[in-house]
C-alpha cells in the first residue's frame, strides 16, 4: 500500500527513540530529522515539514517528566501531527441527498484522472441507490467525450455530451438541465484539465461553475505530484472553492505527500482515493485510519487514552 | 536569491560546520525546486569537494564558489553528451531507403504521451515527412478517438492532405498491441510513409505485469527511438519512473530520449527534469510547454539552469 515505506520509516524512528533508556535531546533531534527526511522524500511540501518539525519539537520539549510518559508522548505527538496534515476537522464532507438534485463538478490539472474518476464516483453512488448521470463539459481535449462515453457505457451510467458544441459552459448547462428535468439525483460534471497559469481556462472553470451551481466541487489530484501541489491547489481553491479532494493513482509507487500538502494548503479534506484504472478502483478515505495504518498502529484508541 | 548563504557564513575561515550549513541550504533550495532529495544530495556532495578544496576566506567568495559549482553541475548534467539531431538521423535512414523510421512513446498514466506524440507529428509534418500515427493504446477508453481527432486536426493543418494518417486496430489485449505495431510498419512501407509514431498505453512503473509487455512490444516493433514522456509536475517518483522504464526493454535496449511535458504548469519548479536525467543519463529531446501542437521546444540548458538557481 502507498505510504507504507514512509510509515515504516517513521515508525522505526519513533520506536528507536522510545526503546532507548533515556530519551535525551540528541535522540529527539535525531528522530525529528529522520521524520522530516522521510516526509520530504515523500514529496510533502518543504515548508510544511519544517513547520511540523517545529511543532513536534515544542510538544515534546514541553513535557517535563522523563521516562515512559515521554515515549507515549512522542508517539502521540507524531500521530497527531500527521493527522493534522491530512485531517481537516471543521470541514464536513458533502453528503448527497436522495430525491434531490446533487450536482458534483470535477476540476483539476491536466491528466490528473478526472474523467476516469467521474465514472468511478458515478458507480459508487449508483450502487448506493442514487440515480446518477454524467455530463462531459470537456470540449477541449481530443477524444474527451468518447472517453467519458465509453466509460459510462461500460458502467451503464446515462451520460450527456456533444461532438459539435464547442462551448463547455453551454454543454454543462444543457446536460445538467436535461438530467434535472429527468429527476436525476446525482449529476456529475467532468471538465477539462487546466492549470493556474492559464488565466482564460480558469475563467472558463468559474463560468461552468456559475452555470451548473454545483453542490459539491471536487479537485482531483495525482498522488505523484511534487512541490507544485501547493500553489496549484491554492489557485484552484481560490477560483473553484472545491470542497473535497480525490487522490488518484494511489496504486502507483508515489507516496502522495505532495497531494497531502494540498490538503494542508487548502484546508480541504480528501474524500476518496483512486487505486487503479478500473471503475471499481475507488476507496473512501478516513484520515485517522489512514495515519494509523501508516504508522502501523493497530489500536489508536489505546494510544489516545494514555 | 542566494542571500540565505550570507547568513550562514560570516566568518573568515571556512569550517567544516560552515560547509555543512551551505550544503543543507543548497539542498533545501533544490528540493523546493522539486529535485528529489537523493538527487539533490548527490549533486551537492560534488560541490562539497570543490568548497573544501578552496582556500577562500570571506563569505562572498564562498557563496560564489558554491553557486558556480552547483551551476556547473547542472549545466553538465542537462547538456547531452552527443548532439541531438533527430532530423538528420531520419534523413540518413531515408537516404539509405530504409524507411519507415519508427518512434514510440512510453510513460506512466496521463503524463501527456498521446498529446506530445501529436506535437511530434506536427513537427515532422513541418519538415515534410509523411507520418503514420498508430494507436497502440488499446486499453484506455477513448484513446483511439483521441488520436483520430489529432490526425483530423493535423490533416487540416497540412497542405498535402495525404501527409498524415491514423493506423488503428480498436481495443483489446496485449497481443493486439504488437499486431497493430507490426501491421502499421508494414502498411507504412507499402504506402511510403516516412515515419511511424507508436502511441502506447500509460502504465504504472511499479507493476511488473504492466511493464513486462513493453519488452516484447519493443522486440516486435523494434523502434528506432523509444521516448519516455515524463511530467514536470511529478515529484520524487520521477527518479524511479525513469529508472524502471529505462530497464523495461531488456538488457540490450534502453530509452533514447525524454520529453518533459507540462513544463508550463510548474513555474520555476522544474526539478523533475533534473531527476529524470540524473537517474538515467538519458538526454531530453524536447520539453512540452502547453496543449497545442506548437508547444514543443528543445531544452534551453541556460534557461533551465537559471530557473533552478533562481
Ligand atoms: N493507475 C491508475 N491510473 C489511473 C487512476 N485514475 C486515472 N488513471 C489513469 O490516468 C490517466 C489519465 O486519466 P484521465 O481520467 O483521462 O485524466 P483527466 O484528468 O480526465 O485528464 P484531462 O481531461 O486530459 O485533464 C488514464 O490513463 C487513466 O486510466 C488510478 O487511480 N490509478
Ligand atoms: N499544460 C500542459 N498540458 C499538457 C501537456 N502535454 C499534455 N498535456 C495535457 O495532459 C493531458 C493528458 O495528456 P495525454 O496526452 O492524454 O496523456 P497520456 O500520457 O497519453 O495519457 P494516457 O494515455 O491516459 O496514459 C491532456 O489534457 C493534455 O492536453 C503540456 O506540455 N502542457
Ligand atoms: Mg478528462
Ligand atoms: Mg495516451
Amino acid at each position: 500500500m502507498v505510504l507504507a515505506d514512509l510509515g515504516k520509516r517513521i515508525n522505526n524512528a519513533v520506536s528507536e527513540v522510545t526503546k532507548a533508556s533515556v530519551v535525551d535531546q540528541s535522540a529527539v533531534d535525531g528522530l525529528l530529522k529522520e521524520i522530516s527526511n522521510a516526509l520530504i522524500e515523500a514529496d510533502v511540501n518543504v515548508k510544511l515539514v519544517l513547520n511540523l518539525r517545529k511543532k513536534l519539537k515544542a510538544t515534546i520539549e514541553a513535557e517535563e517528566k522523563p521516562g515512559i510518559n515521554k515515549k507515549k508522548l512522542i508517539q502521540k505527538a507524531v500521530f497527531d501531527e500527521l493527522c493534522d496534515l491530512v485531517d481537516c476537522k471543521e470541514t464536513e464532507l458533502y453528503k448527497p441527498k436522495k430525491k434531490k438534485t446533487n450536482v458534483i463538478m470535477f476540476v483539476g490539472l491536466q491528466g490528473a484522472g478526472k474523467t476516469t474518476t467521474c465514472t468511478k464516483l458515478a458507480v459508487y453512488y449508483q450502487r448506493r441507490g442514487f440515480k446518477v448521470g454524467m455530463v462531459c463539459a470537456d470540449t477541449f481535449r481530443a477524444g474527451a467525450f468518447d472517453q467519458l462515453k465509453q466509460n459510462a457505457t461500460k458502467a451503464k451510467i446515462p451520460y450527456y455530451g456533444s461532438y459539435t458544441e464547442a462551448d463547455p459552459v453551454k454543454v454543462a448547462a444543457d446536460g445538467v438541465d436535461k438530467f434535472k428535468k429527468e429527476k436525476f439525483e446525482i449529476i456529475i460534471v467532468d471538465t477539462s484539465g487546466r492549470h493556474r497559469q492559464e488565466t482564460e481556462l480558469f475563467a472558463e472553470m468559474i463560468q461552468i461553475g456559475e452555470a451548473v451551481q454545483p453542490n459539491q466541487t471536487i479537485m482531483v489530484l495525482d498522488a505523484s505530484i511534487g512541490q507544485s501541489a501547493e500553489s496549484q491547489s491554492r489557485a484552484f481553491k481560490d477560483s473553484s472553492n472545491f470542497g473535497a479532494i480525490i487522490l488518484t493513482k494511489m496504486d502507483g509507487h508515489a507516496k502522495g505527500g505532495g497531494a497531502i500538502s494540498a490538503v494542508a494548503a487548502t484546508q480541504t479534506p480528501i474524500a476518496f482515493i483512486g487505486t487503479g484504472e478500473h471503475i471499481n478502483d475507488l476507496e473512501s478515505f478516513t484520515p485517522r485510519q489512514f495515519v494509523s495504518k501508516l504508522l502501523g498502529i493497530g489500536d489508536i484508541q489505546g494510544l489516545m487514552e494514555h | 536569491p542566494f542571500g540565505f548563504l550570507r547568513n550562514l557564513i560570516g566568518g573568515k575561515k571556512i569550517t567544516k560546520e560552515d560547509v555543512k550549513k551551505v550544503k543543507s541550504a543548497l539542498s533545501t533550495h533544490l528540493i523546493k525546486k522539486n529535485v528529489a532529495p537523493d538527487v539533490a544530495n548527490s549533486l551537492i556532495s560534488e560541490i562539497e569537494k570543490e568548497l573544501v578544496g578552496s582556500t577562500t576566506a570571506n563569505f562572498t567568495s564562498v557563496q560564489e564558489t558554491a553557486k558556480k559549482s552547483l551551476e556547473k553541475q547542472l549545466i553538465k548534467l542537462l547538456t547531452p553528451n552527443n548532439s541531438i539531431d533527430l532530423l538528420k538521423e531520419i534523413q540518413t535512414k531515408k537516404a539509405n531507403k530504409q524507411m519507415p523510421y519508427v518512434i514510440s512513446v512510453v510513460g506512466v498514466n496521463g503524463v501527456g504521451k498521446s498529446t506530445n506524440l501529436s506535437k511530434l507529428a506536427y513537427w515532422l509534418l513541418q519538415n515534410n515527412y509523411r507520418v503514420l500515427i498508430t494507436a497502440c493504446d488499446t486499453f484506455r477508453s477513448g484513446a483511439v478517438e483521441q488520436l483520430r481527432t489529432h490526425v483530423n486536426n493535423l490533416t487540416k493543418l497540412s497542405q498535402d492532405k495525404q501527409q498524415i494518417e491514423l493506423f488503428e486496430g480498436g481495443y483489446g489485449g496485449a497481443d493486439l498491441v504488437a499486431k497493430i505495431a507490426t501491421g502499421a510498419i508494414k502498411y507504412a512501407k507499402q504506402n511510403n510513409f516516412d515515419i511511424v509514431l507508436l502511441d502506447t498505453a500509460g502504465r504504472r512503473h511499479n507493476d511488473t505485469q504492466l511493464m513486462a509487455p513493453l519488452a516484447s512490444f519493443a522486440k516486435a516493433a523494434n523502434p528506432d527511438k523509444i521516448i519516455m514522456v515524463g511530467e514536470a509536475l511529478v515529484g520524487t517518483d520521477s527518479v524511479l519512473q525513469a529508472q524502471n522504464f529505462n530497464k523495461a526493454f531488456g538488457a540490450n535496449r534502453h530509452l533514447d530520449f525524454f520529453i518533459v511535458s507540462k513544463c508550463d504548469t510548474v513555474g520555476d519548479l522544474i526539478g523533475s527534469m533534473v531527476n529524470l536525467v540524473y537517474a538515467t543519463g538519458i538526454p531530453i529531446l524536447f520539453v512540452g510547454n502547453g496543449q497545442t501542437y506548437t508547444d514543443l521546444r528543445t531544452l534551453s540548458v541556460d534557461w533551465a539552469v537559471s530557473m533552478l538557481m533562481s
